[in-house]
């Protein structure tokens, strides 16, 4: 299977417009929640973006994260349309959700929801979320990829079949 | 015969359970009676939170806007704002006499962020409150890691020249778990996640920040309050 036909099942995919948008919705619907529970957005007094040194690779990570999910839940949306299999989305849902967890424990308000209400185990949780924030991230946005360059694969071959 | 004597003898140790656990709620009530009572007569704010057992006042009495900072040791927001946001305030607001800063403790973050708060009290007995503080935030390490153990904590103030006896041994007594405690019932009316900031004026306008937000942010709601 060589690049080209990998690279044709994306554009496949992102020729029709619904799944350009798909694709952008969830990337924004992950992005801005992640934005919030890491402090890099804040709504109240004023709408902010904040930005400092020690947190550009963070943000980065979310950036990355955020588009990634939004590609490869739509081409596995494409993907269970077309052949009616939901094998690969798992693995999207579960990139996702590590990284969406990454961190999101930290002092604001989910943390500390979850450290009242499952005490010494939320605090272990929500200290593990945070002190692993980095790693998690970068492990979910391996799984991500991973799910991507699969999807792609099978795509390219479940077109090549059906053509 | 022997079936009622066990009886009895449950039923005893019941009532001195019961007994037990009432005596030490009640010694529990006293002592933060005792807090509120003292911090009535000490506090400054109005009713929305009483910061009298909470840090040292920085800055000056006189200043127009007192910034009530809500936070955990632990917690990477709070370092955040203290390496980016605060050092501005200080420099601009704080230095110039517009407006005092004070810290309430909120340990939600586990064991160690309680421990962290009782000993920059015991530092307080010894005048260095705010070197104290700087220090932890100065050397935070990851949540629950044992950065802000005892050792720790030891280690700080022996880095800070204090007085090693008096530090130990206001550590080992427990002396202020009841005042952080207290700091942190406080708190949480005012927000349940750190760092949250309270910034009052001398009229009692009042304005709510959550989260370790920009300097400009505090710039234009101190303004505002000026």
């Amino acid at each position: 299977m060589n690049h080209c036909c990998k690279l044709y099942s994306l554009k496949l995919v992102f020729s029709n417009f619904s799944y350009v948008l798909i694709s952008g919705l969830i990337a924004l619907g992950l992005f801005i929640p992640l934005s919030l529970v890491s402090e890099h957005l804040f709504l109240e007094p004023y709408i902010v973006f904040s930005l400092y040194p020690e947190t550009v690779f963070s943000f980065s990570l979310i950036l990355v994260l955020s588009i990634l999910a939004g590609v490869v839940v739509s081409m596995n949306v494409f993907r269970v349309k077309l052949i009616k299999n939901t094998k690969k989305m798992g693995g999207s849902l579960i990139g996702t959700i590590i990284g969406a967890s990454a961190g999101a424990c930290s002092c604001g308000p989910i943390g500390v929801s979850v450290i009242t209400s499952f005490g010494t185990a939320g605090s272990i949780a929500s200290s593990f979320l945070t002190n692993y924030e980095i790693p998690l991230r970068l492990l979910s946005i391996g799984i991500l990829i991973l799910v991507l360059l699969t999807t792609m694969k099978s795509l390219s071959v479940e077109c090549k079949i059906n053509q | 015969m022997l079936a009622n004597t066990k009886k009895y003898l449950v039923a005893g140790v019941g009532i001195a359970i019961v007994i037990a656990i009432a005596a030490s709620f009640t010694s529990y009530l006293g002592q933060f009676e005792q807090l509120q009572q003292q911090d009535s007569g000490t506090t400054i704010y109005h009713d929305e939170v009483a910061v009298g057992k909470g840090s040292p006042l920085l800055g000056m009495e006189t200043a127009r806007v007192t910034i009530i900072e809500m936070g955990d040791y632990q917690c990477e927001m709070c370092k955040r704002w203290y390496d980016n946001t605060r050092p501005k305030i200080i420099e601009n607001f704080v230095n110039t006499g517009k407006a005092s800063l004070v810290f309430l403790d909120l340990p939600i973050l586990g064991p160690d962020s309680k421990l962290a708060a009782e000993a920059t009290y015991c530092a307080e007995d010894q005048g260095r409150f705010w070197d104290y503080h700087g220090m932890l935030y100065d050397f935070q390490g990851h949540m629950n890691s044992g950065w802000a153990n005892i050792d720790r904590l030891n280690s700080f103030a022996f880095n800070l020249d204090l007085d090693m006896e008096k530090f130990n041994e206001c550590m080992s007594s427990d002396k202020y778990e009841m005042r952080v405690k207290y700091n942190a019932q406080k708190a949480k009316s005012v927000g349940n996640s750190t760092p949250t900031f309270l910034l009052i004026n001398t009229s009692g306008d009042q304005e709510r920040i959550v989260g370790a937000q920009p300097y400009p942010v505090f710039e234009r709601v101190i303004e505002s309050l000026l």
